[in-house]
């Protein structure tokens, strides 16, 4: 089966959104069972007592890179089928800028706070909610920033192109750096003040 | 007695570490040796052939032909979907080629790079050399390859001089269609060579037509194409 | 694998979470050739909620109208689909790990208001952001990353060198 599966024609498109919702589920299992329901844990990066952001966040990365580059590779992936998303320097800049403000005062990302209301972390919830004010706040406000959301186009640009090297070079240094990030990220977490949470 | 119980329940948590320590080693380099092999197997780009029996259906029917008149008609439009490819030396193709061509030498269509440009997805690729003799080989090549989307521009430059740029008498009696297709040329042979002359069209038809350069509605997919 | 932290709870060794989640965005792009998401069902929402109420201000809007409006429909989404697939699978995993608690989770050293109005401006900015930059820490950076995009990574240090320093900033409650 040549991947990606439904857009190849094997499955009809119908089931996309069984598999959606079953994506869905391994998605949350796994934030869910890593700690991401507890935005104290989630925290715990930017304040060198826990790292599991870190750890969870590059491994999954490399492993989808790698896995998909090697998928490419048997012939059973069609790499150009996969969506990138158009890079557009300006607003990815800003709006990562403001997300990160968004993170440390909320302590959650879209994704861990649906987790955590699931379990029933209100705060979860409430961040959740405060979300669609905010998107509900930029789409009315959108010609102010329609400048900003446009500029610095760049098309499905890679970011091994930026360097000039090969996607799987590229993944290599990425592999090597995330596992040195893991060493540091345990030698960091020996040093630091013990927090109960 | 406590405290043999403690120092063996510890000896027991660093012997855990340890092998956990051990599992994290080994783990790192199996990953770095898994990327590492990523990078080292070489390139498996190759396009997949056809079979001799499609490729001689895709020879006998003609539909990879468009005429002068049809390259002629969007290289005046600007249309972004076509990809004139001019095969000839590059010597010559200094000295004159179709506005909006690439210049790949016929002697080097089988490099990947240039494989890589003949599978752009996004448009029309039309060979063209002086005659017809390169263009068919590379289109034979380029569908021998599974590659979609390519043409050749029948009777090459030299067809292309001979009806654009000296037209030849009309005579009165001539149909309609012709007589447009004249008008047309004449405006294209204005379009490249700047030049006032025009062979005069009959008055048998409408003597003040126009030629109508009607946009292609492109047929996008989201976020634009061709 | 697992470890027990300080709270009790047992949770997965993080670099097993890393792989099964790694995994899941592999196979979300094998099998619908795009990665995961969940500021878009957010997106969605809103504007359908917006279509209800108002649908000629959406149609008005150029920001709403580029996903809702007309005959389209928002709601009928695949990245709608996935956010209701996590809540269902996080609260499977609360069940196994029984970590069901309805509680808000805040440090010791400040008030459960507090930590509420924090998490509701948290929420609101990140939303805002997540518009911009036409994603979030999972569609945006993680999916991005997945498929080596300039504009996932460039997001992906955006967000975490900000919070690096806003959470410094902000400090007190936390720890």
């Amino acid at each position: 089966m040549i991947g990606p599966i439904v857009s190849s024609g094997i499955v009809s498109p119908a089931w996309d959104n069984v598999f959606a919702v079953l994506l869905g589920m391994g998605f949350g299992f796994a934030l869910e069972s890593s700690g991401f329901s507890s935005s104290r844990k989630i925290i715990g990066t930017f304040f060198g007592y826990d790292f599991v952001v870190v750890k969870v966040f590059f491994t999954a990365a490399i492993v989808s890179s790698l896995g998909l580059l090697y998928l490419s590779y048997l012939g059973l992936l069609d790499y150009s089928q996969l969506y990138i998303q158009p890079t557009f320097l300006a607003s990815a800049i800003v709006g990562g800028i403001i997300m990160g403000i968004g993170f440390a005062l909320g302590g959650f990302c879209p994704g861990t706070s649906l987790c955590a209301a699931a379990v029933g972390r209100i705060d979860g919830l409430v961040f959740f909610g405060g979300m669609f004010i905010g998107v509900f706040l930029f789409s009315e406000s959108f010609p102010l920033f329609e400048n900003i959301y446009y500029s610095g186009s760049m098309g499905a640009k890679k970011i091994n192109s930026v360097f000039g090297i090969s996607p799987e070079l590229f993944t290599f240094f990425l592999v090597l750096m995330a596992i040195g990030m893991f060493y540091g990220a345990g030698w960091v977490q020996n040093k630091v003040k013990k927090i109960e949470y | 007695m406590v405290q043999d119980g403690f120092k063996t329940r510890s000896k027991k948590l660093n012997i855990k570490l340890q092998n956990m320590e051990k599992i994290y080693t080994l783990l790192s380099t199996l990953l770095v040796i898994l990327a590492l092999g990523l990078v080292i197997l070489p390139n498996k780009n190759d396009p997949k052939e056809t079979s001799p029996k499609l490729l001689l259906s895709s020879v006998t029917e003609k539909s990879r032909y468009l005429s002068v008149d049809q390259i002629t008609h969007r290289i005046i439009e600007n249309d972004p979907c076509l990809l004139l490819i001019d095969l000839r030396p590059a010597s010559q193709f200094k000295i004159f080629a179709l506005p909006g061509s690439m210049n790949i030498p016929a002697d080097s269509i089988l490099t990947s790079t240039n494989i890589e440009i003949f599978n752009h997805p996004g448009k029309d690729k039309v060979f063209y050399a002086n005659s017809d003799l390169n263009a068919e080989m590379a289109w034979m090549i380029c569908t021998r390859f599974s590659l979609k989307r390519i043409y050749v521009m029948k009777g090459g430059l030299n067809e292309w001089f001979n009806t654009i740029i000296e037209t030849g008498m009309v005579s009165i009696t001539a149909s309609t269609t012709d007589l447009e297709l004249l008008s047309f040329r004449n405006a294209a042979r204005q379009y490249f060579t700047g030049t006032g002359q025009t062979i005069p069209v009959p008055a048998a038809g409408n003597p003040g037509e126009k030629v109508t350069v009607t946009r292609k509605a492109s047929g996008a997919k989201s976020g634009g194409g061709c | 694998m697992k470890k027990i932290k300080f709270d009790g709870s047992q949770y997965l060794n993080p670099y097993l979470g890393g792989v099964i989640l790694g995994t899941v965005l592999l196979l979300s792009f094998y099998i619908s050739g795009r990665g995961l998401g969940a500021s878009g069902a957010v997106k969605n929402s809103v504007a359908a909620t917006v279509n209800a109420i108002a649908p000629k201000h959406v149609e008005a809007s150029a920001y709403y109208s580029q996903f809702a409006g007309g005959d389209r429909q928002p709601m009928s989404n695949w990245l709608v689909y996935e956010v209701l697939g996590v809540l269902a699978g996080a609260f499977l995993s609360g069940i196994i790990f029984n970590r069901l608690k309805l509680k808000v989770e805040h440090s010791p050293k400040i008030t459960s208001r507090r930590r509420l109005l924090f998490a509701l401006l948290g929420g609101l900015i990140f939303g805002f952001g997540t518009q911009l930059a036409r994603g979030c820490t999972s569609g945006a950076a993680l999916s991005g990353m997945a498929v080596l995009s300039l504009g996932g990574y460039i997001t992906m240090v955006a967000i975490f060198g900000t919070a690096f320093a806003a959470a410094w900033i902000f400090r007190k409650n936390w720890i």
